[in-house]
């Protein structure tokens, strides 16, 4: 079974998702991350193909991606890298990027390797929903789809059929990385969401043990990114995620 | 693959049905049909077809003569035989100067051995479902049988056809198969067609901009392969919402009257085609220069932002964000946000801040905020990420884009508003020389944005070759240039798939042009496709070769032309014109801005 439907299958609340770019701070660095986020007690990674040019991304990961990509990273490294992770990485782990270096790569490639390494799930905001729906599906790899506050039922309903593992539920129309504010909007959309019958987790302007609770109590989980690479930067990544306990 | 629609009868109907690519329209001259044309039949109403649709009579076992009589009467093209007619019949009418479509009626026993006397005595042989009269059943054969069929003669395949056939029939592959039979599938009563539903078809087929048009956007943005809207879910509703609006305000009364008094009395269109009498006896040839460099602002640009900013009005917008290179759609942008009293963030590469300091002077003095985008190059691809992120966080906003590129409907948006260009080139140089296609059209491509003005009237105006030139900076191998379709492959930037500068990983490359206009890595879909299909011809020109160009133009002409447009002026020296050759050039904008680099360079 797919390690995030087992997940899912699990735990139904407070799934803590963190985001990470591959190859950061430093290139050899992704595995020894992994296991740090396994050994605190995450329940799912997202692993970033750095790009040159990431649309959603705020400043930080903007800069911790072109720090990856400095250092050498490439999405074949990457799997070169995750080559010997499931001896180890028991966790359901995601690849979120952007469609340009997977397109680059070959989407059958791509997937192959995503098999051969154990990658439960993809995320690349930018692709359309409806493509290699059904390349993803033959390979048993979810790809996970957005919702936003600006997403209109209409849309949801297509995403809601489309959907795969579980809804990436971004709380605030913003870049990654900003602040949430609480409001009674925010909680409808919240609570609209967590109804459909595909589990989700929230991210975007998670940054802290109340946040993610807040977040958590509306949905299975929340996923924190921009505040997690900065801990990395600033050397205290385990005790950021202690105080996330 | 053509489309043919049988069973027309009356003229109203019959004129709703013209704006579509018909290539074949049938008339039943067989009075048994219940789609008889009748015996009072009025030769005009085939003639309301243009030339370009064939007429087709339909018979069965007709008299010769009096199927002949029929063909000059109506003034038909081709004959369609129903009945038992024999080959010798069928040669006959193929003598007497007619395209001659034969029927057959097929079921699962047909055999197609029946078919070889027909081979040279006919254009086309018509496959039908076999019925106990002539023709017309409604319904579908199975078109299996079709493998059965190895003869050489191409055909029409018929018999119960409708909308709903349409991805069958994609998936249908025969050689043979040269034209869809639309009859009773498409009809309200017998002999009125559906308009509609034809037209719903056709675009599922793609044959509506297959046929009539095959450089245009197709309704899901794609220019062949390229184009599309490929945007984060943050993007959608924003872009969703423009999509199903742009169409219809750019065809309302309004927009079309306010937008044309703007470009006359605001931005001082038309812009002349001046004769470069010098330029043309330096080249040996009759070179125009279309003089976008003369509109307000000083460059194309404004054709666009005039346009979206009426848009943007029409959608109740209330703050504009643009993204800019050299500064010249940026300070178009804030020229209109100005009129219009709307707020106006301009992201402008930091880098190219610091290069361009007189155009961020003129959108500060026009009350924009000019905001330095401090990612990446710090040049217009990173100024265009910090304005679409800037519309993820404000998606209230209006995001005015400055070229043909981003995520379907901009390229599509943004070549309509600058299509005044080749509309205007037309007019004047039919006046000017009695025909209004040139032999050449050139202009410079960085996105696109007015070469995709200048070409847009000539994309199916065959004799017309298109020239675009893209600048290669320090040398298309160097490593330092823009010369994206010269350079690049496949790849998706900023919304659109298209062609790109990237490395083997599909990390975008970073430009490297003089001019900050053409300093962009991928280019706009039309253009994409415009070269891989060959319609278009690229060619580049390096810093060099643009600045002496823009020496040479100034020398002779005493026009001092911007770094962008000079690009275009070095193709002049890389062509081999005739002398009778009719050469349009479009300057697209004026030098003022580039004064420093001139100075350093030629002072």
């Amino acid at each position: 079974m797919n390690r995030i439907d087992q997940l899912f299958q699990n735990k139904q609340k407070d799934i803590l998702s963190i985001y990470f770019p591959a190859g950061y701070p430093k290139l050899e660095d992704t595995l020894p991350t992994l296991q740090l986020l396994q050994d605190k007690g995450v329940d799912l990674v997202e692993i970033g193909i750095p790009f040159s040019d990431p649309l959603a991304d705020g400043p930080v990961i903007q800069t911790a991606a072109k720090q990856a990509l400095d250092n050498g990273m490439t999405l074949q490294l990457l799997f070169d890298q995750l080559q010997d992770a499931r001896k180890s990485i028991t966790m359901p782990l995601i690849l979120m990027g952007y469609w340009n270096t997977v397109y680059k790569f070959g989407i059958d490639a791509f997937l192959a390797e995503c098999q051969k390494v154990g990658i439960d799930g993809v995320i690349l905001p930018d692709l359309p929903l409806e493509e290699y729906k059904a390349k993803f599906e033959a390979a048993g790899v979810h790809n996970v789809l957005l919702v936003t506050p600006q997403t209109t039922d209409k849309r949801l309903g297509t995403i809601e059929k489309a959907a795969s593992g579980f809804l990436y539920m971004v709380s605030t129309a913003s870049t990654t990385g900003g602040a949430l504010q609480a409001s009674k909007e925010r909680e409808d959309y919240f609570k609209k969401i967590a109804a459909l019958d595909i589990p989700s987790l929230i991210g975007f302007g998670i940054h802290d043990k109340a946040s993610f609770q807040h977040a958590a109590s509306f949905s299975n989980g929340a996923i924190i990114g921009t505040a997690f690479i900065k801990a990395l930067e600033n050397g205290n990544a385990s005790e950021f995620l202690e105080s996330l306990q | 693959m053509k489309i043919k629609v049988c069973g027309l009868k009356y003229s109203k109907n019959i004129k709703e049905l013209v704006k579509l690519p018909i290539d074949y329209a049938g008339f039943i001259f067989y009075p048994k049909s219940p789609r008889y044309v009748g015996d009072e039949f009025d030769p005009a109403i085939p003639a309301i077809f243009p030339e370009s649709t064939r007429k087709v009579g339909v018979f069965v076992n007709e008299e010769l003569d009096a199927l002949l009589a029929k063909g000059k009467k109506y003034k038909l093209d081709a004959m369609q035989l129903h009945g038992g007619e024999s080959a010798e019949y069928c040669k006959k009418v193929k003598a007497a100067g007619f395209e001659v479509i034969k029927a057959f009626q097929m079921n699962d026993s047909f055999q197609f051995n029946t078919l070889n006397e027909y081979e040279n005595a006919c254009d086309f042989f018509l496959f039908d479902t076999k019925t106990e009269n002539y023709g017309g059943s409604g319904r579908k054969f199975n078109w299996k049988v079709l493998e059965n069929y190895k003869g050489t003669t191409p055909f029409f395949l018929s018999g119960g056809i409708g909308v709903q056939d349409a991805e069958q029939i994609k998936e249908l592959q025969h050689d043979k198969l040269y034209a869809l039979d639309l009859n009773s599938g498409f009809e309200l009563q017998p002999a009125r067609k559906n308009a509609d539903q034809l037209e719903i078809f056709l675009n599922k087929l793609e044959l509506n901009t297959m046929n009539k048009d095959k450089y245009a956007v197709n309704e899901r943005g794609y220019y062949g392969e390229f184009g599309g809207a490929y945007i984060p879910e943050l993007l959608r509703k924003n872009v969703d919402e423009l999509q199903e609006n742009y169409l219809k305000i750019l065809a309302s009364e309004q927009f079309k009257k306010d937008y044309a008094r703007l470009l006359d009395n605001y931005v001082g269109r038309p812009t002349p085609l001046t004769k470069a009498g010098n330029l043309s006896k330096r080249y040996g040839t009759n070179i125009y220069l279309k003089r976008e460099d003369l509109t307000h602002t000083g460059a194309h640009k404004i054709n666009n932002t005039i346009g979206q900013i009426l848009l943007a009005k029409y959608m109740g917008k209330k703050r504009i964000i643009a993204e800019t290179g050299a500064g010249q759609h940026g300070v178009a942008t804030a020229t209109v946000c100005a009129l219009f009293g709307l707020e106006c963030v301009v992201y402008m590469g930091a880098l190219d801040v610091e290069r361009q300091a007189p155009n961020v002077a003129r959108m500060k003095m026009l009350g924009a905020k000019v905001v330095p985008a401090i990612s990446g190059n710090q040049t217009l691809k990173d100024a265009t990420n910090e304005a679409i992120r800037d519309w993820i966080a404000n998606p209230e906003s209006f995001y005015l884009i400055g070229s043909v590129v981003g995520p379907h409907p901009y390229p599509d948006l943004v070549t309509r508003l600058q299509s005044i260009i080749s509309e205007e080139i037309r007019e004047q140089l039919e006046k000017e020389t009695g025909n209004p296609n040139p032999n050449y059209v050139i202009a410079c491509v960085g996105g696109g944005s007015n070469a995709a003005g200048a070409f847009y009237h000539y994309l199916n105006e065959k004799d017309v070759n298109l020239l675009a030139v893209e600048a290669s900076g320090l040398g298309v191998d160097s490593g330092e240039t823009a010369a994206t379709i010269t350079i690049g492959d496949i790849g998706f930037i900023h919304g659109s798939k298209t062609m790109l500068m990237q490395d083997d990983d599909g990390q975008i490359t970073e430009p490297y042009s003089i001019s900050a206009g053409l300093d962009y890595p991928g280019v706009g879909p039309l253009h994409a496709h415009l070269a891989v299909s060959g319609r278009a011809q690229f060619l580049s020109a390096t810093d060099e070769e643009a600045l002496n160009a823009a020496k040479v133009l100034a020398e002779s002409e005493g026009i001092i032309p911007a770094l962008e447009s000079a690009h275009a002026l070095a193709a002049l020296e890389k062509m081999q014109f005739k002398k009778d050759d009719v050469v349009v050039l479009n300057l697209s904008g004026r030098g003022d801005k580039d004064m420093e680099t001139y100075m350093k360079r030629f002072a």
